[in-house]
């Protein structure tokens, strides 16, 4: 049996890649399993997926925590999660990077595949969603699936999603980035910390959860809460605001999600600490004054 | 063709529905059951699936619209959790009193508060006494199969009663596993359309259903309830046995049982934690540990002769609960020790994986340790061991 943890952003497809695994080793004779980690999704939210693999029908369902391979779908992943946890000396690690295998440091010093699945995703599919790029990198780097098997998980879970001509596709960024796959092994030098959590006993715990704002080990938590958690990591565009362009309707204002537009009279101001780049506020902008572009 | 694919529970639950052939659907999406809902109406747009598809404002109407049109002679369809299943309840009782042999998986969530969308039993286990039969769910190629199963149980005119096909809040609602799915000429031959007799408004037979009923009458109402969910048991082990037959997949109907012959100690689960206790019946018979397992299926009606027959053959039972009766226990275990009175056998409840916290190998390890240790003793040290409690001792 093998374990495989995908970590991507909400929306990025990590489900569907863990997905298309498990149909791909289904393929190939085997029994594949695939769940997302079991949490409410949020767009761009570091977010987590998983595969199991066995030659014979798998009966454990308690999630992964050591898992033999890890995927990553971004590598700008690596500055916020802990991609190692959990992870052996035996490990393999596949990235979406236009870096080499040596300068990467995902904190253990393990084999690792690298192919830049988003200039791949790119040239193939005119988008840049790397959840089919990458199974082909996981194919090559590991060798515990054929390509040939790769494509048709891919045509199967993504065919039935979002259609047989998309699904075909993703199946062609798949073998590009198979081809395109560079072995070799990373470095281990960062310190990974393991994020603390609060784990109050029943009694430490207020009565019903009903929390006023508390200093925890593991930072604040209750009413104010978001002080600590900065939600403009979770962004994958930035909004740019052209001042000239704008004619202070406040529309950005008001269909932001977040609050994160302030209104200063002479211009919008925006902070970048919450804003998730959703793009609302250029999609609502009738002047076109912002502009979305790569963070 | 017989086809297989990698698919979730969700999926799985609504091609039951196209299999099944069902003639309208009302539900209203919630999470974790959303793909229910989007993949029925996808069944239905796609053409791949002749049904009518209500869209309903809440869960209520969702049940209403059920309750109305299997009153008028119609095979339906609904899906919901947690919250969606509570704005049932009074609809619920309607269903089972009345007889109208409506389908619902339901995907077991927490109920709020405080809120939360992961694996709990305390949605469908408030739900025991509507006269709705209760069925938990072990893998995906069984929430299909069960969904076949259950009309024909509920349709049969022994029973005549509704059921709840249960099944884990994304550990199997989300979770992609190999399915078989049968040819629907096959289901046709194994599955007949509904032929309504008892219940049924057609302008030509006039009748009048779920009427104003004084205590002349609903003493003798409960009564028929009761006797259709005591006669199902039967009904329920001949479909298991037609099914067999027909598609080759076994689930040994009320029960089953795994490794209980010569076993000092058996664990009672339900839903996903029986398949993670599989291989760990497996790991203790390899070192000599004779402990075994048995799945208990059907909630509603319980298999109280089963279990008799159970504790006659173990010195120890241990009852895993995914919820519980607060003051009381787990409500799995609370049937169980009612069923073995008289018995003079320790009965111990595991409480596990509440608000959905994964229920680990070590949790399971730790239920057949204890109920192993209470056969060597002959009885229990605690009867309510709650398990990864912080702050609580096992």
């Amino acid at each position: 049996m093998y374990e495989v943890r995908f970590h991507g952003r909400g929306g990025q497809g990590a489900v569907m890649a863990a997905q298309a695994l498990a149909s791909a080793a289904h393929i190939e004779g085997n029994y594949g399993v695939a769940f997302p980690f079991f949490g409410a999704e949020r767009r761009g939210a570091p977010v987590l997926a998983f595969t199991r693999v066995d030659k014979d029908r798998i009966y454990t369902k308690t999630q992964i925590y050591e898992p033999d391979y890890v995927v990553i779908l971004d590598d700008r992943l690596i500055e916020l999660v802990n991609v190692a946890q959990g992870l052996k000396e035996i490990a393999v690690a596949v990235v979406n990077s236009q870096k080499k295998p040596e300068e990467l440091d995902l904190g253990i010093p393990i084999k690792t595949g690298v192919v830049d699945a988003t200039s791949v995703a790119l040239e193939v599919l005119g988008a840049p969603i790397t959840n089919s790029s990458i199974l082909g990198a996981f194919a090559k780097t590991t060798g515990e699936v054929k390509i040939e098997s790769i494509e048709g998980g891919i045509r199967d879970i993504f065919g039935h999603r979002i259609g047989e001509e998309l699904g075909e596709k993703n199946a062609k960024a798949a073998r590009a980035a198979y081809e395109k796959t560079e072995v070799g092994t990373c470095r281990g030098e960062r310190k990974m910390e393991v994020k603390k959590q609060w784990l109050p006993t029943y009694k430490e715990l207020p009565l019903g959860a009903a929390t006023r704002p508390m200093q925890t080990d593991a930072g604040l938590v209750g009413p104010g809460s978001f002080i600590d958690n900065k939600t403009g990591s979770w962004r994958t565009f930035k909004p740019v605001y052209d001042k000239d362009k704008c004619n202070m309707c406040r529309f950005c204002w008001f269909y932001c999600p977040e609050g994160c537009i302030y209104d200063k009279k002479e211009e919008m101001v925006f902070d970048f600490d919450y804003c998730k780049g959703c793009g609302i506020c250029a999609n609502e902008c009738p002047k076109e004054a912002i502009e979305m572009v790569r963070d | 063709m017989v086809e297989k694919r990698v698919v979730t529970g969700n999926y799985a639950a609504a091609y039951g529905a196209l299999l099944s052939r069902v003639d309208l659907i009302a539900a209203y999406p919630i999470t974790p059951q959303t793909f229910v809902v989007e993949h029925a109406s996808e069944f239905v747009n796609n053409g791949m699936l002749d049904a009518e598809f209500m869209r309903v404002e809440s869960e209520h109407s969702a049940m209403s619209a059920c309750v109305s049109a299997t009153a008028a002679g119609a095979r339906t369809f609904t899906a919901t959790a947690s919250q969606g299943l509570a704005l049932m309840h009074e609809v619920l009782f309607i269903a089972g009193s009345a007889h109208l042999p409506i389908v619902m998986p339901v995907i077991n969530r927490t109920v709020a508060g405080p809120i939360g969308i992961w694996a709990e039993h305390n949605d469908t286990m408030p739900q025991r006494d509507t006269g709705w039969l209760q069925c938990y769910i072990e893998s995906n190629q069984e929430v299909l199969d069960m969904i076949i199963q259950a009309y024909k149980i509920c349709e049969d005119k022994r029973v005549l009663l509704p059921m709840m096909v249960n099944l884990d809040a994304f550990i199997l609602s989300h979770t992609v596993e190999p399915v078989e799915f049968p040819d629907i000429e096959d289901v046709d031959k194994f599955l007949p359309k509904y032929k309504p007799e008892h219940a049924r408004l057609w302008p030509e037979d006039p009748m009048i259903i779920g009427s104003f009923s004084p205590p002349e009458y609903i003493q003798e109402i409960r009564y028929q309830t009761d006797e259709s969910m005591n006669n199902s048991r039967k009904v329920i082990e001949e479909v298991n046995s037609d099914f067999a037959k027909a598609f080759r997949r076994d689930y040994y109907g009320m029960i089953e049982e795994y490794q209980t012959d010569d076993a000092d100690a058996i664990l009672i689960t339900l839903g996903t934690v029986t398949s993670t206790a599989r291989p760990i019946v497996d790991e203790y018979r390899d070192a000599g540990k004779k402990v075994g397992l048995v799945k208990l299926r059907f909630f509603r009606p319980y298999p109280t002769e089963l279990i008799r027959k159970i504790a006659e053959k173990t010195k120890a039972i241990g009852v895993y609960d995914r919820a519980v009766s607060f003051g009381s226990g787990g409500p799995s275990w609370i049937d169980a020790r009612s069923a073995l009175y008289g018995y003079n056998i320790p009965v111990i409840n595991f409480l596990a994986g509440l608000g959905g916290r994964d229920v680990m190998a070590s949790d399971v390890r730790l239920m057949f340790d204890r109920t192993l240790e209470a056969a060597k003793e002959g009885k229990a040290k605690k009867d309510v061991v709650w398990i990864g409690t912080r702050g609580v001792e096992p």
